[in-house]
């Protein structure tokens, strides 16, 4: 029984069998409800269904045998089918593996390879577009920028990319002078979105965490190598996560969680790496045993009545809010929204949508925008109807594609729980607090 | 400090959902956890209180409240018996009014089952029934013509036409071959109950199904006619087909039974308590009588929840509340409470597949006293904050019994009022 505090690094591993997930089909028992909750299959002929291509195809997937059609990759790797299936089978990672399987067998054509290793690769692009930012915000953003793109490699033209910061979180994060230093640590991972694009995030992140009486530490670390592993490039992706492990199981092993903001960074931290790459060296178990989503971390917190919750400042908005499916796959509830109750005067209409569509890189690519936005219109349709001055909603790239097309600004959870501690806010949401 | 969370409830089925729906319109805070969505994606959406007594002769209940007593005269452990007729009664009742405030009416009474046609064409004792459906009566003889969709292959009208022939009333049926259907390769229940809510759609059908109507006295479809606008949709087409229209349940998820689903699911957050999805409880920690956690699997770890009340909704073999292995064992999944079930794996299963007696293994169940409490051999109470609903229960056979939806509503109405006094 864990009677510890929730920041302490729990240093043995759990009992586990870590049986391949293409097993879990066996426990299908083909009652369709995985099929009727797709909301790629609600849109589209080119993707079956989850039971069609997981369960029922994977009985003829043998190792070393060929995946007999590529309409597996239509799948956008929402996992609701995972979240709605009554008898536990892993069908979204059946479906991955098998994506994986057909990219190591060749059957990707050049350009599209080429793409997917391109936009798979956040930090990559983070590293060469940053430095440059006005001139790279200037080229993607412009139509002949784009144009190029969809021209030499297939990326839609419309694709709702990010703007780069003009400065990095790290390098913020190692100018500040005025640090909290307590026997209470934590690492923070912060992910591409926020280090690149977001700096905000991760801000409002290591404030929260320091009023909460955490020393915050940032240490190097790298890419989560998730975009890689949903476009199948199962070998890159894992030099990813052994990079990342070893820049952080020392801390680990030290007694300090990692806590990050994004929602699929910690999801591949804590299993979508090991269980695709079916990768469970002791390490890989226990950094994935200890991560945390920054406000699953929280909830811990609030639950033991330690949260700092009193002289909240009010902020007083209805506001649309999106879990996104990534998040729900955590199977940790919603506990962004246990801890926006937290705050003052706000009031929160949770989405009732399955996925925005995006699916991290699906929703870039030319042939499968339009998916895409027909995946995610009915929560579009909802985030307009509630027309809140901003929008909310966990992960980055939902984040991106829900704005880019109802123009509603969106902001992560943590930003408006740094507000309501009283920190100066950036971005979007200065703009609605005065 | 004061536990803040006060009602966890596991399962999402239709007793888990109704037990939770108690509880937080009593202004308990209540959160309910489940693996993935529950039964009421796999029934027909009606309330089967009590179908077939006595079980052994196959007798069909045509007035399931003087049956209900004779059954718990040879069945005394039944949960029946430990919720009693009158919550029974009231439980049907609140149901029936929450349905009918989400616009979606239910009905029917405890004293004449409904006898409806089933996908195949044979008939089903039901309690209660959404007026989309309850114009398939067969008692009444007069002529149908069912509509099928070309491209739904989860309906058989010809098929139903034939049975409902045998039970002597005029059926005829037609196969609609609609481009709007035509256009999509895999047609399911919920894309058809989706584009039936499409004004144009639902024109497209009625213009398809008129040449055909011929002496019919009413129209069944499918049980697709609409999702959270049923009644609108099934209104719309009595009007403009000028017959009263029905719906029959086919092949799993259920559309109707979705709808119940919703309909709960909206009370629950309506009154402020959550559903997470996704979440499967594997275990529990006790401490002096009381249950002091449950935990449930997450990506990495387990995470304990800690509350002062548990209802256990799970299910029995088939809902997965109850696990069974080829050692013999018979396990209930989250606190391991002593079940009623066969003592050894002999005596599972009788010797033909479909023998009228049923098979032993079907009837394990928790044991619970007249408060829903799980107890012991001794008859003591194990964990004094813990209660059990629906078909986990021992004492039954629901699906033989045709008692499924009325277990589930009446111990999950019980157990969410237990849990808020």
């Amino acid at each position: 029984m864990n009677t510890t505090n929730i920041w302490e690094a729990q240093l043995t591993i759990e009992d586990h069998d870590h049986k391949p997930v293409e097993l879990s089909l066996d426990q299908c028992i083909k009652c369709n409800i995985c099929v009727t909750a797709c909301p790629v299959t609600a849109v589209t002929d080119l993707f079956p269904g989850p039971k069609y291509e997981g369960p029922q195809a994977g009985r003829f997937r043998h190792p070393g045998q060929r995946t007999p059609d590529h309409s597996v990759d239509y799948c956008n790797g929402c996992r609701v089918c995972n979240m709605v299936c009554p008898t536990g089978v892993r069908i979204a990672e059946i479906n991955g593996r098998a994506r994986g399987d057909i990219v190591q067998g060749g059957q990707v054509s050049r350009q599209h390879k080429l793409r997917n290793n391109l936009i798979a690769r956040p930090e990559l692009l983070g590293k060469l577009g940053q430095p440059v930012a006005p001139l790279a915000n200037l080229v993607l953003h412009s139509g002949f920028g784009r144009f190029f793109a969809k021209l030499t490699l297939d990326i839609a033209p419309e694709a709702p990319l990010p703007r780069f910061a003009n400065e990095r979180f790290s390098s913020w994060a190692k100018k500040r002078t005025e640090k909290v230093q307590s026997d209470r640590k934590v690492v923070y991972f912060h992910g591409c979105s926020t280090e690149y694009y977001e700096a905000r995030v991760g801000k409002a992140a290591v404030q929260v965490l320091e009023a909460n009486g955490f020393e915050v530490l940032i240490p190097p670390q790298n890419c989560c190598g998730l975009p890689l592993l949903s476009n199948g490039e199962f070998e890159a992706a894992q030099a990813y996560h052994e990079s990342n492990i070893s820049k952080l199981i020392d801390y680990v092993k030290q007694g300090y969680v990692i806590v990050g903001t994004s929602t699929s960074c910690t999801l591949t931290l804590k299993e979508e790496a090991p269980e695709l790459l079916s990768y469970y060296t002791e390490d890989a178990q226990l950094l994935a045993a200890n991560t945390f989503d920054i406000n699953e971390f929280l909830v811990h917190l609030l639950d033991d009545g330690q949260l700092k919750s009193d002289d909240l400042k009010p902020i007083p908005f209805t506001l649309a809010y999106h879990p996104p499916c990534q998040y729900r796959a955590h199977r940790i509830g919603r506990p962004s929204v246990e801890i926006m109750d937290v705050i003052p005067e706000l009031t929160i209409i949770e989405s009732q949508a399955a996925c925005c569509g995006i699916g991290g890189t699906y929703g870039y690519k030319a042939e499968k925008i339009g998916i895409s936005n027909d995946v995610g219109q009915p929560l579009f349709d909802f985030v307009q109807e509630i027309n809140g001055p901003i929008a909310v909603c966990d992960s980055e790239t939902c984040r991106w594609n829900i704005a880019a097309t109802t123009g509603v600004p969106f902001v992560h959870p943590i930003e408006l729980l740094a507000a309501a501690y009283g920190y100066d806010v950036e971005g979007p949401l200065a703009e609605v607090i005065s | 400090m004061e536990n803040r969370n006060e009602v966890l409830v596991l399962g999402a089925g239709l007793a888990g959902l109704t037990a939770a729906w108690q509880a937080s319109i009593q202004g308990k805070k209540v959160r309910l956890l489940t693996k993935g969505w529950g039964a009421t994606h796999w029934h027909a959406g009606c309330v089967d209180v009590l179908g077939y007594w006595p079980l052994d002769n196959e007798e069909v209940v045509n007035n399931p409240s003087s049956a209900i007593p004779q059954l718990l005269e040879t069945n005394p452990d039944h949960p029946y018996a430990r919720v009693g007729l009158e919550r029974l009664s009231d439980a049907l009742s609140a149901f029936q009014k929450l349905c009918a405030d989400a616009g979606y009416p239910m009905v029917g009474t405890l004293d004449k089952n409904w006898q409806l046609p089933t996908a195949v064409g044979s008939v089903r004792p039901t309690c209660l029934a959404p007026t989309t459906m309850t114009a398939g009566e067969v008692d009444d003889k007069g002529p149908i013509l069912l509509v099928g969709f070309k491209q739904y292959a989860d309906f058989h009208p010809h098929m139903i036409a034939d049975n409902l022939k045998g039970l002597g009333i005029p059926t005829q049926h037609v196969v609609l071959d609609l481009p709007a259907v035509a256009s999509r390769h895999n047609t399911t229940g919920i894309i058809l109950a989706n584009m039936m809510e499409q004004t144009e759609f639902l024109g497209d059908v009625v213009k398809a199904v008129r040449p055909h109507l011929g002496d019919s006295q009413r129209v069944g479809f499918p049980a697709v006619l609409g999702m959270r606008k049923a009644s609108a949709v099934h209104q719309s087409l009595q009007n403009q087909l000028e017959r009263p229209v029905f719906e029959i349940p086919g092949l799993p998820p259920s559309v109707a039974g979705i709808r119940l689903h919703y309909i709960l699911k909206d009370a629950i957050e309506k009154n402020g308590g959550r559903v997470f999805e996704g979440m499967e409880g594997i275990g529990c920690e006790t401490e002096n009588g009381r249950v002091t956690a449950v935990f449930s699997e997450t990506a990495s770890r387990n995470r304990s929840h800690r509350y002062q009340q548990y209802v256990l909704a799970t299910g029995g073999i088939l809902g997965g509340g109850i696990v069974t292995d080829h050692t013999g064992l018979v396990r209930e999944v989250i606190f391991d409470l002593p079940l009623d079930t066969p003592e050894s794996r002999q005596e599972w299963f009788q010797r033909d597949f479909l023998d009228v007696k049923g098979h032993p293994i079907y009837r394990s169940g928790v044991v619970v006293n007249d408060e829903l409490r799980p107890i012991g051999d001794d008859k003591r109470v194990l964990y004094e904050n813990l209660l059990a609903a629906g078909t986990t229960l021992a004492g039954c056979e629901v699906i033989r019994e045709r008692a499924f939806d009325g277990v589930a509503l009446a111990t999950g109405y019980a157990a969410g009022n237990l849990v808020a006094t």
